[in-house]
């Protein structure tokens, strides 16, 4: 069986297209090269290009800087599908191929899993800069988002201020979705509430009718939802709203944009995260000022999935200046070290290779925009990862 | 070509094939090894798609379920207790035993007796929708949407698992290549080409169907195992739709019922898709679904048969060549009187026909059938269009047809039987329109025949085919035996009727069913056929049922002439008795037939169209 | 009770909505269409560009059939025609054109989920139970599609050819009809009302490119069990959706999600007419 020969000559079939591709990356000693891993197609494309942007500005800012011990830097973008399988391959490319130093990027999860055992062959360090739903480790990665440990504490304690007893939980039943939701389920039960339903629909649900007629039935004080991104989320909102439940609403997988563009349902739902677009700090405004000159009309709005990716890049920065070399071994244990000054704050991942985070509280406004009602210092990620410093 | 020469050709190809695979890392860079690690696997189960789809005509998209059996056994066992040795083969058990289980729960719902190609379809696309969802609700347990990671497993090189998965590829293509080209792959290909003449043949195809579906599990699921204990990762989308229609697509572009097309196609279409979906990630889907669907309609075999057959082609504009006619590969022989296997012949009449009534709805086919006939009997059935003869011949040849009545066939109640089971019993019907095996060869056709009764080879092709000796005076009064290796759609209509004529008595039938053997044969044809016939009853014994609108024909050769009117019986006598009957006559032309009269006035014959 | 009886005559609507489209192809031609979610799809997007364009959201629907009919002609003419001799490898095209109706609308109108405006909002009361009126509406436009398809069958010389062509297509040929036009129309008129159905659930869902896809499952199953009947189909989305809204309610809805496919799988295993009489 040739494996060997018959791609090739299949490439030459597909011509100029694949012609050009096969010239791969100027591989030299004196650049360093990003890979970034992350779902241009699939579930995550929409949330991706506002993420590629991100380290887009922050490598143009660092190579107008010198770049990183002098050398230059260049990224290398790679679809993962926002799956397990693209992932394997982006993964594969990056680390085999294209030979990165260092891999930054937002992924699902599962396209992380399915990364980790392959950056664990290629030994290089890993920054994983999506909030999910906690607890995944391995000796190469960091992660400098948020977990439930953290995000879910400012919602409750709002809703506990506001008079609510009872709470009715909805996910998508993924993994985040049920890290999430059980996450907030003894939360509320060790600070005195109590859950009067807690329901799952399958991950691409769309219709909601039937647990919205439980928790018509159940009549909670506040919901709090965590479902899958999109669609799901959407529907969700929209069925919520049109059924006409008016408990407290708390949305734990809402971003910005989404609900934004959700228009009059959106009012009203209390969102909680590490960043919103109305952080008020010099950082955050620089950050802003610096996406609107260089991406413009084109620009995607910055969000708590993006900001992560710029900070990393600069967490990275700061690790290799630190070690002196880009070697694996020597940056991994500096990354724990650094602090970066970013629009989210100062963050350090220093808890067992996750980050204490500032977390705010908002909600959404009539016009769309949030409101940061409360804002949370250095809220710790708790016990993520033991066995790791 | 000899037998040993065929399968030690075969073998050096496989041992080629794995002098690549091993030559392979040193050649390739270590992204390559990895990517093509696993598109090895992927391609071994694109091969049981092959074998479901190209070979069985069974279109499924479920066959990443037990892909993902085997993957999710190795994942849930390596992440829940330790990774020794022993519990590696307990997850291989695990993983085999699994998709074994989920196969025979699908065979039983997709498989039946009746059911149709396109609700076996759908039922394999619900299948992974069903596993999808389970995996996403197993929590912490399966990993849920995140599936399983960092969990141990054997500690092999890259080159090793390269190989591993290589070699696994190499040797399920090269068995699966060996089956299909045995006598009992040919089977696989006369399921797809005509069920219901396998059925008639006494073949129960489905638990052929169900086998092979077991079969095509267990490589998945080995398949699957190799994969997740090399990724060291299982995530809830192998076993998807998406990757199951995914396996549908390599298979069609590579070119479905090659084996190696599909096993092509899955290698080059993931390896790409690999390099190019990073860049083009909406572009590189649009373009594989432009030309999947351009394959499906204008080059439904695929793109690998295309590739073997420009050069043929070009040659041919060059030089043409006359058609050479196959040497026949198989010699005919009479099967020794010894060894006849046929239905023991029971007490009492061959078959009897007591009450039988069929309904569809409100509409009485046939009502109130009583009948017995005798060994060596040559009994006519007569009468107009939509008397019901048809039908009576369906009643007789399948258990689940009739609506009433009881139906014993050399002394066994025939039941419920599905036709399969009737042929057991001693029944052989040869349908009106010639109903045989199209795309394979008269030798091929016999053969398949013969399957019930000698059990054919998995991995040889036997070269020598007994036939009963009534199968074998059909064939060489027609002259069928100098047409061995002619495909049967090109033989002429006459032949294609001796054909199937042979291929039922093959099966050694004590009660012999016809339904109108002779419409649209010469005149010459007619009587050779008559000729066989009596013989057949006088010398072999056999009870013949024969649906006949040439009444000349029917003077000729029967002994008896049953008159079917309106669904029920009007007249059971002797030939004399029935052309004299003015009742017959009134059916006929109360009926608007051409009428009895005129259809037993002499004929020169030859002309005539069947009604 | 009331609230249950509620959600279960309104998901039977909005199956019988998104399955008709479907039936009616599956009846005529005996192939099942694939394509039937991107159709879906397309006209959810035939809503958003109307609503997008200030027109009145009521409008979506006809725009919406007259996309998925345009779209449906196309893919009678190009796709479905040459495959008529090869069932097994229509669902595959069709299933194949359904991933070039969702990358080209992704290319065209982006992967993000989008919305368009409700034509009715808010809830109305009902049996002392204040319940969403866009899905009570529904209930409406499924009785007004069922009857209108049931006129258009019972009550049209297209429509006696085209159950002629459901009850034996070569005896109907034989009769002078001609079965090729009855089935382009009947593909057209079945992708019109896949985009109706598409621009209907809009107001419930989100409009994405995979829109559809949740949706086609169900929709083969209730097709498989309905037969080539408006009838029984209407008689499986009640049975089968309430099945579902059941299980939804007092197991889990993740069951629920399942229970229409894997319920129609078994009742075609025991009775492989299903929901059809004899």
């Amino acid at each position: 069986m040739s494996t060997l020969r018959i791609p090739h000559r299949r490439l030459l079939m597909a011509g100029a297209l694949a012609a050009g591709l096969l010239a791969g990356p100027a591989l030299a000693a004196d650049t360093v090269t990003i890979g970034i891993p992350v779902g241009l197609s699939g579930a995550n494309s929409v949330v991706a290009p506002s993420v590629v942007q991100s380290a887009e500005l922050a490598v143009e800012e660092i190579n107008a800087k010198g770049g990183i011990l002098g050398k230059k830097v260049v990224l290398e973008v790679a679809d993962d599908a926002s799956g397990a399988a693209g992932a394997q391959k982006a993964f594969d490319s990056l680390i085999f191929q294209k030979k990165v130093d260092v891999l930054i990027s937002m992924e699902t999860s599962a396209a992380r899993n399915a990364g980790l055992p392959i950056v664990n062959r290629g030994k290089v360090p890993y920054i994983y800069t999506s909030f999910y739903e906690g607890r995944s480790c391995s000796p190469f990665m960091y992660v400098n988002a948020w977990v439930p440990d953290q995000q879910v504490a400012p919602i409750v304690d709002f809703f506990k201020k506001e008079g609510a007893k009872t709470y009715f939980l909805i996910g998508s039943d993924y993994a985040f979705g049920r890290g999430m939701l059980a996450f907030t389920k003894d939360y509320i039960e060790k600070t005195g509430g109590k859950i009067v339903g807690d329901e799952y629909a399958p991950m691409d649900a769309t219709d909601w009718t039937a647990i919205l007629s439980k928790v018509k039935a159940a009549n909670p004080d506040a919901i709090i939802t965590s479902t899958a991104g999109g669609a799901p989320n959407v529907t969700l909102t929209k069925q919520l709203r049109a059924a006409g439940i008016k408990a407290l609403y708390g949305n734990l997988a809402v971003d910005e944009g989404t609900a934004k563009s959700m228009g009059a349902d959106a009012e009203g739902i209390y969102i909680s995260g590490s960043y919103f677009t109305n952080i008020d700090t010099p950082a955050n405004k620089a950050f802003l000022a610096a996406m609107e000159t260089k991406f413009g009309k084109d620009l995607k709005t910055p969000n708590d999935l993006s900001v992560p990716e710029y900070e990393a890049v600069y967490a990275y920065k700061a690790a290799v200046e630190k070690a002196g070399t880009t070697a694996a071994d020597k940056v991994i244990p500096a990354l724990a070290e650094v602090a970066v000054e970013g629009p989210r704050g100062t963050i350090v991942m220093n808890k067992q290779r996750h980050a204490p985070l500032t977390m705010y509280l908002g909600q959404v406004k009539a016009d769309g925009s949030v409101a940061i009602m409360s804002s949370f210092k250095d809220v710790d990620p708790g016990d993520q990862c033991p066995k790791l410093k | 070509m000899t037998e040993a020469r065929r399968l030690s050709l075969i073998l050096a190809a496989a041992l080629l094939a794995l002098a690549a695979i091993f030559a392979g890392p040193t050649v390739l860079d270590t992204y390559s090894v990895n990517v093509l690690t696993r598109s090895l696997l992927y391609a071994a189960v694109a091969l049981t798609v092959d074998l479901l789809w190209g070979y069985l005509g069974i279109l499924t998209f479920g066959q990443s379920v037990f892909f993902a059996c085997g993957a999710y056994a190795a994942g849930l066992v390596f992440t829940h207790m330790d990774f020794t040795p022993g519990n590696a083969a307990l997850a291989l058990a695990l993983g085999i035993g699994a998709a074994l289980f989920t196969a025979a729960i699908v065979g039983w719902l997709a498989f039946w007796h009746g059911a149709s190609a396109l609700y076996a379809s759908v039922i394999t696309l619900v299948l992974p929708i069903v596993a999808t969802q389970l995996l996403y609700s197993g929590g912490t347990f399966t990993g849920s949407s995140s599936g399983l990671s960092g969990f141990t497993s054997f500690d092999l090189s890259t080159e090793a698992w390269f190989w591993l998965a290589g070699s696994f590829l190499v040797a399920m293509t090269t068995l699966a290549y060996i089956v299909v080209q045995s006598d009992a792959g040919r089977l696989l290909v006369a399921v797809r080409e005509n069920e219901q003449r396998c059925k008639y043949l006494g073949l129960n195809t489905s638990r052929l169907k169900i086998r092979v579906y077991l079969a095509c599990a267990v490589i998945g699921a080995v398949a699957g195992y190799i994969y997740a204990a090399y990724a060291m990762v299982v995530a809830p989308e192998l076993a998807g739709f998406v990757f199951g229609t995914e396996l549908v697509i390599w298979t069609a572009l590579g070119g479905r019922g090659t084996l190696l097309g599909p096993v092509f196609g899955a290698l080059i279409v993931d390896y790409e898709s690999a390099q190019l979906s990073g860049n083009f990630p909406f572009v590189w889907q649009l373009i594989i679904g432009t030309v999947f669907v351009l394959v499906i309609v204008a080059f439904p075999r695929g793109l690998l048969p295309m590739l073997f057959d420009l050069p043929r082609r070009l040659l041919g504009l060059l030089r043409p060549r006359a058609a050479v006619a196959r040497p026949a590969r198989v010699a005919l022989a009479t099967l020794d009187a010894a060894q006849t296997q046929g239905a023991e012949v029971g007490n009492g009449p061959a078959l009897a026909v007591t009450g039988v009534a069929r309904r569809f709805g409100s509409l009485t086919v046939l009502d109130g059938i009583d009948f017995k006939a005798r060994a060596g009997e040559l009994v006519s059935l007569v009468g107009p269009n939509g008397a019901g003869k048809t039908t009576l011949m369906r009643c007789i040849a399948d258990g689940a047809e009739r609506s009433a009545g009881t139906i014993i066939v050399n002394g066994h109640d025939i039941g419920r039987r599905p036709p399969e089971a009737c042929v057991a019993l001693g029944v052989g019907r040869k349908f009106q329109m010639a109903n045989v095996f199209e795309t394979l060869t008269v030798a091929e056709c016999l053969q398949i025949a013969r399957a019930r009764h000698s059990r054919p080879s998995l991995w040889r092709r036997a070269q020598r085919l007994p036939l009963p000796e009534a199968a074998m005076h059909v064939i060489a009064t027609t002259g069928l035996d100098r047409q061995l290796s002619t495909p049967a759609h090109l033989l002429s209509h006459g032949l294609k009727q001796a054909l199937e004529l042979s291929m039922v008595l093959a099966l050694e039938p004590r009660v012999l069913l016809l339904d109108e053997p002779t419409a649209g044969l010469t005149k010459t044809e007619r009587m050779q056929i008559g000729a066989i016939l009596i013989d057949l009853a006088k010398k072999q014994g056999l009870c013949v049922l024969l649906v006949e609108h040439d009444l000349d024909f029917v003077r000729e050769i029967s002994s008896r002439v049953i008159v079917l009117h309106q669904g029920r019986i009007v007249l059971d006598g002797s030939v004399e008795e029935v052309v004299a009957s003015e009742l017959v006559k009134q059916v006929y032309a109360g009926s608007g037939h051409a009428g009895i009269a005129h259809e037993t006035a002499p004929k020169t014959g030859g002309q005539e169209v069947p009604a | 009770m009331i609230a249950q009886t509620l959600d279960i005559v309104t998901t039977a609507a909005i199956l019988y909505a998104v399955a008709t489209g479907l039936l009616l192809v599956f009846g005529v031609m005996k192939i099942i269409n694939f394509a039937h979610g991107g159709l879906m799809t397309l006209g959810g997007y035939a809503a958003l560009v109307t609503t997008q364009a200030g027109w009145n959201p009521w409008l979506a629907i006809p725009v919406a059939a007259l996309f998925g009919g345009v779209a449906g002609m196309a893919i009678e003419r190009f796709v479905v025609r040459p495959l008529y001799a090869r069932p097994l490898d229509a669902i595959l095209a069709t299933w194949g054109l359904s991933i070039i109706i969702g990358q080209v609308i992704t290319i065209a109108f982006g992967r993000g989920v989008q919305f368009t405006q409700a034509p009715l909002s808010g809830t109305l009361d009902l049996f002392g139970e204040s319940y969403s009126a866009y899905r009570l509406a529904l209930v409406g436009i499924a009785a007004a599609l069922g009857l209108a398809l049931t006129a258009l069958l019972q009550g049209t010389r297209l429509g006696l050819e085209t159950r002629a062509v459901i009850m034996n297509e070569d005896l109907a040929r034989g009769l002078g009809i001609n079965s090729a036009l009855v089935r382009f129309l009947t593909f057209t008129l079945g992708a019109a009302l896949a985009g109706v159905a598409g621009a209907l659930i809009t107001p419930l869902s989100s409009v994405d490119p995979n829109m559809g896809v949740p949706w086609l499952v169900n929709a083969f199953m209730l097709v498989l069990v309905s037969g080539a009947s408006l009838l029984s189909l209407l008689a499986a989305c009640l049975v089968l959706g309430g099945a579902q809204v059941l299980v939804a309610t007092h197991f889990s809805p993740v069951l629920g999600g399942l229970t229409i496919a894997v319920l129609a799988a078994v009742i075609l295993r025991i009775r492989p007419k299903g929901f059809a009489r004899d």
